[in-house]
Order: structure tokens, then sequence, then C-alpha cells
């Protein structure tokens, strides 16, 4: 705890042009925590309960420490089904600017947070692996944290908490928009923890015919080649054992509507 | 320290291999020791600076700041490039640091080294991706990341978090594109030749700070002396490139 408040401070210290100020969670006259990584997985794999059982869990952990009195959204698209239009993930989450535990700044706006011209986009918003927090103020786990054999095994991470669990669902692309194409990017919108079908031939980390998948980012921009927040890769499958083979728990980026 | 955990994720290996022969073939690829081959280095940061501010005796010294760190670790076989932009002056085009680079792909210090499944720890980076050229690039992001940004001994620069002083200021000069500044702002310690008035643009190693994540156009420096540097967070470091 110690250690995450120095990083903290050290990271407003260094923001000097930064309109934030030293403001901390909690206290009187901070900024109000509007964004927050999910400390806890809902533990079934890409099966949420739809958007609802996702936005359910961000606003029961926001409860769990506090802050219940906002609308919480969780972060994830739903892709187009017969008389369903898909639903972006960056127009769920209202308009910005949020913030972290720390009162650290993630993003100004919708086009800041997602680089919606070059210049953003190149800059990059300001979630990293310091500022990625969760609803409790800790940092999640990433690349090269305490590298273990097993650090892809469930059995193994649902024990070891410091293990590398930095895959964030989404089943966005880097606009932060639903995929079009006609494969599975979210777990049929959240619904399924199925595994590609045994002997189905074996696929890598994108989407493929019939393959349950689902997109996802690092909090700590470090992986999948490219270290996007919200769009690197997809995953072996559904279930919550596929999840955690690629360094993922199934936990969900939060964010404050109002 | 560092040396101390790769000792540790060397051993790891070597006792992974005795429970799993498929990893056999990659512990075989690993250096027999800590050293790694300094041929395969096309990329590093400077482990320290020329160290008179923003003056770094114009493009021309600090190419040769980058050609004597990489002698003296056996890699001066390649002709080296410091990433810096100088800026238009009458007579004199300005130069993109994106254009001084080569063509890549580039290698860091430990781009052979897998880890402990055998998986090669970093992918190397191109020019399209580190800076950005299409949107969709652009918003991936670089993966010139603080564990790719190693100095020519292959160690870590310190960055936010890390035990002070803070390196992770690095002198570029350039716009996100690698591109110089167009505006007659000095951006470049007056084309590396000031170590007192003017500021000079630099990027984050670390890929924190200041709001944003650029490695290459973060913020500016206010000064160009060398404690000018230091007061915002860098010593005055810069990227090294091999063009061959």
């Amino acid at each position: 705890m110690t250690k995450i408040r120095i990083l903290a401070a050290t990271v407003l210290l260094s923001s000097a042009v930064s309109p934030v100020g030293f403001a901390q969670h909690g206290l009187e006259g901070g900024t109000p925590m509007t964004f927050f990584v999910t400390s806890e997985p809902i533990g079934d794999g890409g099966n949420l309960g739809g958007l609802a059982g996702a936005d359910a869990h961000c606003q029961r952990l926001a409860e769990a420490v506090g802050v219940g009195g906002r609308t919480w959204r969780a972060y994830l698209s739903t892709q187009a089904r017969p008389g369903q239009p898909a639903i972006n993930a960056r127009d769920r989450i209202g308009t910005g600017p949020w913030y972290n535990f720390d009162g650290v700044m993630i993003a100004r706006d919708v086009a800041h947070l997602h680089g919606d011209t070059l210049e953003l986009a190149r800059l990059g918003n300001n979630l990293t692996k310091q500022s990625g927090l969760t609803e409790k103020g800790q940092i999640v786990p990433g690349l090269n944290d305490y590298k273990h054999p097993r650090d892809g095994d469930w059995e193994y991470v649902k024990t070891t908490p410091y293990s590398n669990r930095h895959e964030i669902l989404t089943g966005s692309r880097t606009d932060g928009r639903a995929f079009t194409e006609d494969l599975d990017y979210t777990c049929d919108n959240w619904t399924s923890n199925r595994d590609p079908s045994p002997g189905q031939a074996p696929t890598g980390l994108g989407a493929s015919p019939d393959k349950p998948n689902v997109q996802i980012g690092f909090p700590d921009r470090n992986g999948g080649g490219d270290g996007s927040w919200n769009s690197s890769h997809g995953t072996r499958g559904c279930s919550q054992t596929s999840l955690v083979r690629t360094h993922g728990v199934g936990k969900l980026y939060c964010f404050a509507i109002n | 320290m560092k040396k101390t955990s790769l000792g540790i994720l060397i051993s790891a290996l070597v006792s992974l291999t005795a429970f799993n022969t498929a990893l056999t073939q990659d512990a075989d690829n690993m250096p027999d020791s800590e050293d790694i081959p300094s041929s395969l280095m096309t990329f590093f940061v400077t482990s320290e600076p020329i160290g008179d501010g923003g003056n770094l005796g114009g493009l021309e010294g600090a190419d040769a700041h980058c050609q004597a760190l990489a002698a003296a670790v056996g890699a001066g076989d390649k002709a080296w490039r410091a990433y810096l932009s100088t800026q238009a002056r009458p007579g004199q085009p300005a130069v993109n640091a994106r254009d001084r680079i080569g063509t890549g792909p580039w290698y860091h210090s430990k781009a052979r080294l897998s880890d402990y499944l055998g998986r090669r720890l970093n992918r190397p980076i191109i020019q399209s991706q580190i800076h950005g050229d299409t949107l969709i690039e652009a918003q991936r992001g670089s993966n010139l990341t603080k564990e790719f940004a190693l100095t020519e001994h292959g160690e870590l620069i310190n960055g936010i978090g890390d035990p002070l002083p803070t390196r992770h200021d690095i002198l570029t000069g350039s716009q996100t594109d690698g591109r110089a500044f167009t505006d007659d702002a000095d951006h470049t310690c007056n084309n590396w030749t000031s170590n007192n008035e003017g500021t000079a643009q630099v990027g984050h190693s670390d890929r924190v700070g200041n709001g944003n994540i650029s490695w290459n156009s973060s913020h500016a420096t206010t000064g160009c002396s060398q404690n000018d540097l230091v007061s915002w967070g860098g010593v005055g470091l810069l990227y090294c490139f091999a063009i061959d």
C-alpha cells in the first residue's frame, strides 16, 4: 500500500503541467474516483451475464469501497445480432474526465481516451500501469511481474494475487467500437464460457469461424506487440481457464457516467 | 539487483528443462552467461549522458556519443545515430530524427534472450509502429516500452516509481511523428549546441508522465543546462539506433 502511494505521488509530482492537483480519493477536497479496474473478475470466463451482469459487477465493487452513489458502466462492446444493434463501449461510459483511485486523470474525454486523431493517438491517454488502479488502489500485476511457470494456470493464479493478470476484457476495437465482422470478439456478447471444440484447429489468439473468443487490452500497456489498453488481441477461448492461459482473469474497466 | 534477477531467470529456465523437454531447445539457445551478444543489438538508450545539458556538440557530437558507447560493449562495427531532430535555420534545412535512423527493425540488447517459457521477451520495434504512422497503429501504441528501452549494457532506465533520480526524459527535439518542429520556437537547445538558453523536447523511456505515454515527444524542458534537464526528470540521455 505504501508503495502504491509513493508511486502515485511520484506520478503526480512529475506531471508538472497537469491540472490534477495532489488529491486523493476519500480525502476531503480530493478528486472523486470515476475509473477503476476491477480488483476481482466475475470468475466465469467470458460469461458476465451480459452487459447488465458486468455493469452490476462494477457497481457492486464500487459500493464496497463507498462510491456506489455513482452509476458505473463496464467498458464493453456487444456485437450486432439479428434484431439487436451493436453497442460500442465508448458510447457507454459518459463524457469524462475520469480519475483513478488517487485522483490521477486517466483521460479528459472520449476522444482523448481513444486517440480519435493521429496526434491524440500518438501521445496516448494517461492510462498506465501506475495509474490503472483497482477500486482499492491496487496496481494490476502485469508483464514481467512475478514470473512463474504456472502463471497461466487458473488453479495457481486464483491464489496468487501478484502474478500477471493484465488482460482486461473489452470486446472492442482500438477506437472503442464493436467489431463488425461476423466472428466472435465478445464471448457471444458476454454470455459464453465455452472453449473451442476439441479437435478444432488451433488458431492462435485471433478470431476465427466458430471459435469462442474475446478481445482484450492491457492497463500496463505492455504485451501483444503493441500494448493497446483496449484492443490488443484475442484469447484461447472463453472459459475461465482459457482466459488465464494468456494472462488474464476476466477483469473489467469500470467508468462512472456521472 | 538486475544481475541477480537475470541470474534467477536463467536458473529458473535451466531447472524447468528438467520438467519439460519441449523447452529444451529454447534453453539451448540461451546465452551461457549473462553476456548478451552485442552484435545483435541495434537499439539502445545511452547509459550515460554527454553531461553538458543540451549542448551535445550538434548531431555529430551526439552520434559520436552513441558510437563510443556502442564500441565500449563491442558493437562499434555498426553505424549508430542518435534519435534527434534539428530545426531549420537560414541555409540549413531541418533534419528529422526518423529519417536518420535507417529502416529497422531494431532489436535491443536482449533481443535473443528468451523468458522461462522460451518466448522472446520482446519483438523488434519498427518505424511505422513507433511513430504511429496510421491511426490504428497510433491507437495501438508503440512497443518501445520501458522493458525494451535498455541501455547498451542491457540495464533498465530509472523511471516513475523507481528509485530517484529519474532518468526517463530522453532528448529528441522531435514531434510525435519523429519530425522536426516547424515553428520558430526552440525545441532542440539551439540544434544541440546550447547548455543554457532554450528548451528541448523530450520523450519518456518508461512511457509514464505528463499525462501521456509518448516515448519521443512528451513535453519540453525549461532551459538547456544540465541542471535544467535534471529538474525535469532526465539527465540528457539519448536513443541510439543502428542504421546498418
